[in-house]
């Protein structure tokens, strides 16, 4: 392995592949300076926020995705579709998948350049340091793509391909990979040219959940595209198809090569204003009434500092939105059954979208509550090894508050309004009693999942690429549960009332177990974090 | 330290900046000529390091035109910072790097030539007393450690122009009079250096043309003597607190602790 590895970069390095650099425009010399400089601080633990340059968190993805791929070509091979269907089927999903983790590290590389302030005068050009940052983008390439199609290619061979066909499909699967990664680095190239720096990570964050709310859209869009009766209008003849394709190419290809370019231009000049870009809005000097009550019910001022740092940095910290954005797809999903089917009451004996609500709050927490410790700005955390040992608990009651509060009591008190006028009060009530109790235990549960002081460490690039089949695993899990309360539960609302009854119960007890086990995570992350202060201080950023 | 007479190093000419909608540098205009030592003086938050980091090649002026060593900036930006040495006022370093390490990224980036980057980098560090710890790595350098580095960083290529944001910061007395003489003995060699500090003193000592920003704007520019003369005050930190209103400034230490006590 190693002698064809130096080869590899030996040729990389060599005087063909520095000509070819130089003719885009790329200063070799600095640009293999910069690349060596990322890998060595990467290898050393201090530019770990990108997932290209974390061999671990690229393996474990890898693993990962080449099991849910396997088991998507078991159920194809049993299946026996047609080639065709098959080959685009694992494309689609490389597609998918690819043009999330891709936009997302795009725009963390590029809208967040942390080591950029380090380099910002040192003599780089545009281009040279913006095609040394995107090299990890074909390091995910070449460990993703195989990963979710190694499987599936040799799968084919079972359902009749030609011997050729692994090579023909994983040709086709880094082909669109590659068209993908170039489409990503172009899209943020745009942006970055014609919006503002205070704006663009924001304006990077909607970029991100286009691809995603577009997959959803696109699937609930099938009534509006019959409905425009486009056949009508479009051509049919297969030569005018053709050119229209092709027309449609050839924009896509000159859009995708000047974002590039607009990425090469004056970048690095303008890297201090992006890494240090921020909205600009002032936020309102505010004394919650919310606060205040937690302050009185949860333990004092440390309960509120708890409680209002939690709200505050939700909205704010700007990787845990990032992290997010995935979830989007699933909100949007969410809204459209509900807007469709909320109307019917759960206890009709018909199975109805809100019997699923219950558990999506579990699903939300499964998420929100692991990612909750990773923030941008994590070394801001010393604070904390200040506070005083009797302020954690307290502090820590304050989150869950905020936890609580926010995401379970409004949502049911809302959904209690708007359902006694459709349901009737009987049902209503019964009903969001249940679901808030259901909600409660879930939140009482994976409260665990919270392993220090929220927003105290650096963000885990190995993320967005696992939460599409942690999701999967999820609404699986979720999916039995919702069958078992459908078919046992919800044919008799005397047995809905006792559930939620013994629900809320194991709710409060869950919940003062979590709420322990969360301060001494806090504790003991904060003795970490005071013996080995230096993790606090070594990333740049 | 002479003040050439040759073409200027650099030219300000109406450069303003903002930063979201803020002006933080109104039409700022002055020239700085070859082998000069200029203090850049002013309050937080008055545009110091705002104008070092356009000088740098760091930020686009927002109007107004700039040209460093005949340069045009932005547009040359990569041209510039090949012939500035910069020390920035925060110490932003790779820190999983060694001092030797993080030297050599410098000079290679900038083009020096192996060996005389290799001599240039020993010549550095013993100088400034780190050669025992060339091979440690910056997080576990103190901060004056690390102000040595990013000073030694800036001097590598043998800039025409420096420019030294708060260089003394964190640095001990032996250091700080060792950097005051290089200063002079770089300016004699012919270098352009901008000082930008708050401590007057050292301002006034190694300094023979002072700049005072105040609220974005350059409110005086001359020698330390010539100020002086035309305030009549009699040092330098006095003609500082009269022309930016740094007097004022104790009722607000008065407010600090009476909100203390509350």
């Amino acid at each position: 392995m190693k002698p064809l590895r130096d080869w590899t970069g030996a040729v990389l390095r060599g005087p063909a592949a520095c000509r070819l650099l130089a003719r885009m425009g790329i200063d070799a010399r600095r640009f293999w300076l910069l690349t060596d400089l990322f890998g060595q601080l990467a290898a050393r633990r201090e530019l770990m926020s990108n997932l290209g340059h974390n061999a671990t968190a690229l393996r474990t993805s890898g693993w990962i995705l080449c099991a849910m791929s396997g088991l998507m070509t078991l159920v194809l091979v049993t299946v026996h579709p047609h080639l065709a269907t098959y080959l685009a089927a694992f494309l689609g999903l490389t597609g998918f998948l690819m043009s999330g983790v891709l936009f997302s590290e795009a725009g963390n590389s590029l809208v967040n350049p942390v080591e950029g302030l380090v380099l910002a005068h040192q003599p780089i050009d545009g281009a040279t340091y913006t095609a040394a940052k995107l090299t990890h983008l074909a390091r995910i390439l070449l460990y993703l793509v195989p990963a979710l199609n190694g499987i599936p290619a040799l799968g084919g061979l079972l359902i009749g391909a030609p011997w050729y066909y692994p090579l023909l499909h994983l040709g086709a699967a880094f082909a669109l990979g590659g068209v993908i990664a170039l489409s990503c680095c172009a899209a943020f190239g745009w942006l970055i040219r014609f919006v503002p720096a205070r704006r663009l990570k924001a304006a990077g964050q909607v970029a991100e959940v286009v691809p995603w709310t577009a997959f959803v859209m696109f699937q609930n869009s099938r009534g509006l595209l019959r409905h425009l009766h486009m056949p009508h209008w479009m051509p049919t003849d297969t030569a005018t198809l053709a050119w229209i394709g092709v027309a449609i190419a050839a924009v896509a290809a000159c859009a995708v090569a000047m974002g590039l370019r607009c990425l090469s231009g004056d970048y690095l000049v303008r890297i201090s204003a992006i890494a240090g870009g921020s909205s600009g809005a002032k936020a309102k000097p505010r004394h919650s009434r919310t606060g205040g009550l937690v302050a009185r019910y949860f333990g004092g001022p440390a309960a509120r500092a708890g409680f209002e740092f939690v709200g505050r940095m939700l909205r704010r910290d700007w990787q845990f939105r990032r992290q997010m954005i995935p979830m989007l797809p699933a909100v949007v999903w969410v809204s459209y059954m509900a807007a469709s089917g909320w109307r019917t009451s759960p206890f009709s004996g018909t199975f109805t979208v809100m019997h699923v609500a219950p558990h999506l709050f579990g699903m939300l927490f499964f998420v929100i509550c692991p990612l909750l410790v990773y923030g941008s700005d994590y070394k801001g955390s010393w604070l904390f090894l200040l506070a005083p040992g009797g302020a954690i608990e307290p502090f820590a009651r304050g989150i869950y508050a905020w936890l609580w509060l926010r995401i379970v009591v409004t949502p049911h008190i809302v959904l209690l309004a708007a359902a006694v006028w459709v349901w009737g009060i009987r049902d209503a009530a019964l009903f969001t009693a249940y679901s808030a109790a259901v909600a409660s235990l879930y939140l009482g549960l994976e409260l665990r999942l919270i392993d220090g002081v929220p927003f105290s460490k650096p963000p885990k690039p190995s993320g967005q690429a696992i939460l599409f089949p942690i999701m999967m695993g999820g609404g699986i899990v979720a999916a039995g549960a919702v069958a078992v309360q459908h078919f046992l539960l919800f044919r008799s609302p005397a047995a809905v009332l006792v559930t939620a009854v013994a629900l809320s119960a194991g709710a409060y007890a869950a919940t003062r177990s979590s709420l322990d086990a969360f301060a001494t995570a806090i504790r003991f992350n904060l003795g970490l974090m005071s013996a080995e202060a230096k993790p606090l201080y070594t990333e740049v950023g | 330290m002479s003040t050439g007479e040759s073409a200027p190093i650099v030219e300000f000419d109406r450069v303003v900046f903002s930063y979201n909608y803020t002006e933080v540098l109104h039409e700022v205009s002055f020239t700085l000529a070859k082998g000069e030592v200029v203090g850049l003086l002013g309050p937080n938050g008055a545009g110091k390091s705002t104008t070092i980091k356009i000088m740098a090649g760091i930020l686009s002026p927002g109007g107004g035109t700039v040209t460093v060593t005949g340069l045009p900036l932005p547009e040359r930006a990569v041209d510039v910072k090949l012939r500035i040495g910069y020390v920035p006022e925060t110490a932003m370093l790779f820190d999983s790097l060694t001092g030797q390490e993080f030297l050599e990224l410098s000079g290679r980036l900038h083009g020096v030539e192996e060996d005389a980057l290799q001599a240039r980098i020993e010549a550095m560090l013993e100088t400034f007393n780190l050669l025992s710890d060339r091979s440690s790595r910056l997080d576990s350098y103190s901060k004056g450690m690390r102000q040595k580095i990013l000073i030694a960083a800036a001097l590598l290529h043998n800039p025409e122009l420096i420019l030294l944001d708060e260089p003394l910061s964190g640095l001990d007395v032996n250091a700080a009079i060792m950097i005051k003489d290089l200063i002079a003995a770089l300016a004699a060699g012919g270098k352009t250096i901008l000082y930008s500090s708050h401590v007057l003193d050292v301002v006034e000592k190694v300094c023979n043309r002072v700049l005072i920003i105040h609220q974005g704007k350059l409110i005086a520019d001359g020698s330390a003597e010539s100020l002086k003369a035309s305030t009549k005050e009699s040092t330098l930190e006095d003609v500082f607190r009269s022309l930016t209103g740094a007097a004022s400034v104790d009722p607000g230490v008065a407010r600090i602790v009476a909100a203390m006590a509350s």
